[in-house]
């Protein structure tokens, strides 16, 4: 949607006094300013946003402390099993075409199955590309894809980032306790 | 001209036209749904969607009054009147489009997710635009099977609605009658007879003609969803039908090809053949880098080095005393021809110019069987035979041979006879072409191949340059009607490979300049302006058609302000 000009809110930069246009007062105001978080951040109290990860981890903290919230964490990817333990998806090619990064790469074919008539062949998701951004999920119609709180799965190369079915299917099984679909 | 007002628009129309086809050929299309009603095939009236309400002037007052007592006519049916007045968006007519939506949705399966026409189909546009957006039936739907019809095709039951374009296709335009219709009511059926399958030459035509997901091709099966794939309008490079095809592709790789509508060629129609026929384009094993006889065996090369090569040796065969030939195989488009034909006699300008081989299977065959104009299958597997021939001999007519050019038998007689020591074999078949006695004729000449798939003769070459399908490159293919006709690039050409037009201006610019350079990308139209200032050729100047594209059915989405 356009922006409307009665929407558009100018904004004059207020002048400055003469203290602040001295310009060293102004710089050791702000250098104090690193000086305070830097010695709270010693601390850990109050106000202090430094946590000791991996020991302390945001998905155990409370969410009005700064916790994660689980439910709709944005992580990697994981395909979701139906009831009989397949993969859920029906490689409708939803997730590809609303995809902004363009990095899911499904080959469907006929399905084993007699209760199903397209299944993926082949499922791929780029995680180095992928911004995360959950249109997949949103897209999906029979709720296959989705991110999970998982935030740090590492490679050493890039081909290892890119998640094929099987991974894919893994992270649900080792996710579903943490996130029920 | 007679008018009617079709939704408060004037339209004239020729008598004898029926609504729908005034609305369909209006400009801008007034947009009336339609199922069953299809310009190629006999009018049947059993869909319902696109009644209308309709009102004549009264003879003696010129008064408005309801035509045929006021009920909604099929104007698919309807013939128009002088005068008549036709809605389809009055509150009868939209009630009418709402109802039979409803009803076909009844027992419809609504697996868009899975179906292969999602994108492409008209019960889903038309849903969109004349449906009702929810579904009040709660009972049960029934399921009707998923069929196995043909080599080509499957039927799923339980999306048809109906319609018979595919039952009267098979009856009126092939002619073959395989599809029927059993049962009735729910239980309604399109099926074959036992044992007999629809494998006639045309039957991929009826997934074409099938307006939802119920007939589908088996080699496109989920191959792609319909709204990846690009289209770009092309002609029939596989027989010499000239057949108007759109090529359908996404990243570089062709996913499948229909017809496009040219009532002077095929109309709606193609042949299984040309369909299916292009997969050699993508085979594994196509020839992608240029490669030079050295020490008796051939290595790998570069471009420059490649034509440097073919330059050096065919100017050498004319030191000893012998003549060069260039044969041109009718798989070629008119542009390619002249290129290298022109480079072959700038080399030595008593070249021989000589047509490939011309395959021919079986007769010619036209459905439905014996009719005058009815669709035609020809026997001729190569697309070009008379453009090849056409451009050869305008220029043979130029140079020293007074209008000869040989065919492929009078070619192997020649290089036999030892007058020949050097030629420019071009190939480009779908499939291996090469015979033996091709093999034994050209066993002592310096031999320059241009060809795409691997064969005998391109082992044995002395310089191998790999060539380009027809969908990789723009040209022009005279079809067996003696039309000429333009094509466009779909996909770009296989990596390491270049078009053989391409390949003759590389040849010509070398010979020119002495120089090892390749001349700059070709350009079709270019080729043809020059092409028509030799005698005998100034039709590629006038005419040749040009691809036009008439898309069908505009996407209804329309942007909404928020
Ligand atoms: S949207 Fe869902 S069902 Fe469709 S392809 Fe993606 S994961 Fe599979
Ligand atoms: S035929 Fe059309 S409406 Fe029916 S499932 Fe296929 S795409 Fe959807
Ligand atoms: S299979 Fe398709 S073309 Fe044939 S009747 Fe059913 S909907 Fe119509
Ligand atoms: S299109 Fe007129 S009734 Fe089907």
């Amino acid at each position: 949607m356009a922006i409307r000009p009665e929407d558009i809110l100018h904004v004059k930069t207020p002048s400055m006094n003469r203290l602040e246009a001295a310009y060293l007062p102004e710089v050791i105001k702000g250098f104090g300013t690193t000086m305070r978080h830097f010695f709270t951040s010693f601390g850990g109290m109050g106000n202090s946003r430094t946590m000791s990860y991996p020991e302390e981890r945001r998905e155990n903290m409370k969410v009005e402390d700064g916790g994660m919230e689980l439910k709709n964490f944005r992580g990697f990817h994981r395909l979701n099993r139906d009831e009989k333990g397949r993969v859920k998806c029906v490689a409708c090619m939803m997730c590809p075409t609303i995809c902004p990064a363009k990095c899911i790469h499904i080959i469907a074919g006929e399905s084993p199955w007699d209760d199903r008539e397209k299944y993926p062949v082949k499922f791929e998701i780029d995680e180095l590309r992928c911004i995360y951004c959950g249109m997949c999920e949103e897209a999906c119609p029979v709720d296959a894809i989705e991110l999970t709180p998982e935030y740090d799965i590492v490679g050493l190369t890039r081909q290892e980032m890119i998640f094929d079915k099987e991974k894919l299917l893994h992270v649900y099984d080792v996710t579903i306790s943490k996130k029920p679909m | 001209m007679p008018k009617i007002t079709l939704n408060g628009r004037e339209l004239e129309f020729k008598p004898g036209q029926v609504i729908i086809q005034v609305a369909n050929q209006a400009a801008p299309v007034i947009e009336i749904p339609q199922y069953c009603y299809h310009d190629g095939l006999s009018i049947v009236a059993s869909c319902r969607i696109c009644l209308a309400e309709i009102w004549m002037p009264d003879k003696a007052t010129g008064k408005l009054m309801p035509y045929m007592g006021g009920k909604l006519m099929p104007t698919c049916q309807t013939t128009c009147i002088d005068g008549m007045v036709v809605y389809t968006d009055s509150p009868k007519a939209v009630a009418n489009q709402k109802a039979v939506m409803e009803y076909l949705l009844i027992n419809h399966p609504l697996d868009c997710p899975v179906c292969d026409q999602a994108g492409e189909c008209l019960l889903q546009d038309f849903s969109y635009e004349y449906g009702r957006g929810e579904s009040r039936f709660e009972e049960a739907k029934v399921k009707n099977p998923k069929k196995d019809l043909g080599p080509n095709i499957y039927l799923y039951s339980d999306r048809c609605i109906m319609c018979t374009r595919c039952v009267r296709f098979t009856r009126e335009v092939t002619g073959t009658g395989e599809l029927l219709v059993s049962g009735r009511g729910n239980r309604e059926e399109i099926d074959v007879f036992p044992g007999k399958p629809i494998d006639n030459e045309l039957s991929g035509n009826v997934v074409d003609l099938c307006p939802v997901g119920a007939l589908l091709d088996k080699d496109f099966l989920f191959a792609q969803r319909v709204w990846f794939l690009k289209s770009t309008p092309s002609i029939d490079g596989i027989t010499a039908s000239g057949d108007n095809i759109l090529v359908e592709h996404n990243d570089g790789k062709v996913y499948r090809i229909k017809p496009r509508t040219n009532m002077s060629v095929n109309k709606w129609w193609i042949t299984d053949e040309v369909r299916h026929g292009w997969k050699f384009v993508q085979r594994e094993d196509r020839l992608c880098e240029p490669k030079h006889k050295q020490f008796g065996v051939q290595l790998k090369t570069d471009w420059e080095r490649a034509i440097a090569d073919c330059v050096e040796g065919l100017k050498a065969v004319a030191t000893r005393g012998k003549h060069i030939a260039f044969l041109a195989s009718p798989m070629l488009s008119c542009e390619d021809t002249f290129s290298i034909a022109r480079a072959t006699t700038a080399i030595d300008p008593r070249a021989f110019l000589a047509v490939g081989p011309v395959p021919v299977h079986g007769q010619d065959k036209t459905f439905p069987p014996n009719s005058a104009d009815g669709f035609k299958l020809y026997a001729e597997k190569c697309p070009n035979s008379r453009g090849v021939r056409r451009t050869l001999e305008a220029l043979s007519k130029q140079g020293k041979h007074n209008g000869y050019v040989a065919n492929f038998e009078q070619f192997i007689n020649q290089v036999r006879s030892g007058e020949i020591g050097g030629v420019i074999v071009t190939g480009n078949f779908p499939s291996d072409w090469v015979t033996p006695a091709l093999m034994d004729a050209l066993k002592n000449a310096f031999v320059v191949v241009i060809d795409t798939l691997p064969s005998e003769l391109a082992a044995r070459a002395d310089v191998l340059l790999p060539g380009a399908t027809w969908v990789e490159k723009t040209g022009c293919f005279e079809n067996a009607r003696a039309m000429i006709q333009a094509f466009e690039r779909a996909i770009p050409v296989l990596d390491g490979a270049r078009p053989e037009a391409q390949i003759g201006a590389d040849l010509f610019a070398q010979i020119k300049s002495g120089k090892p350079d390749l001349a700059p990308a070709y350009n079709a139209a270019a080729i043809r302006t020059e092409m028509s200032r030799v005698p005998g050729l100034e039709a590629f100047a006038t005419s040749v058609s040009l691809p036009t594209v008439t898309v069908e059915q505009q996407p209804a989405m329309a942007m909404v302000e928020l």
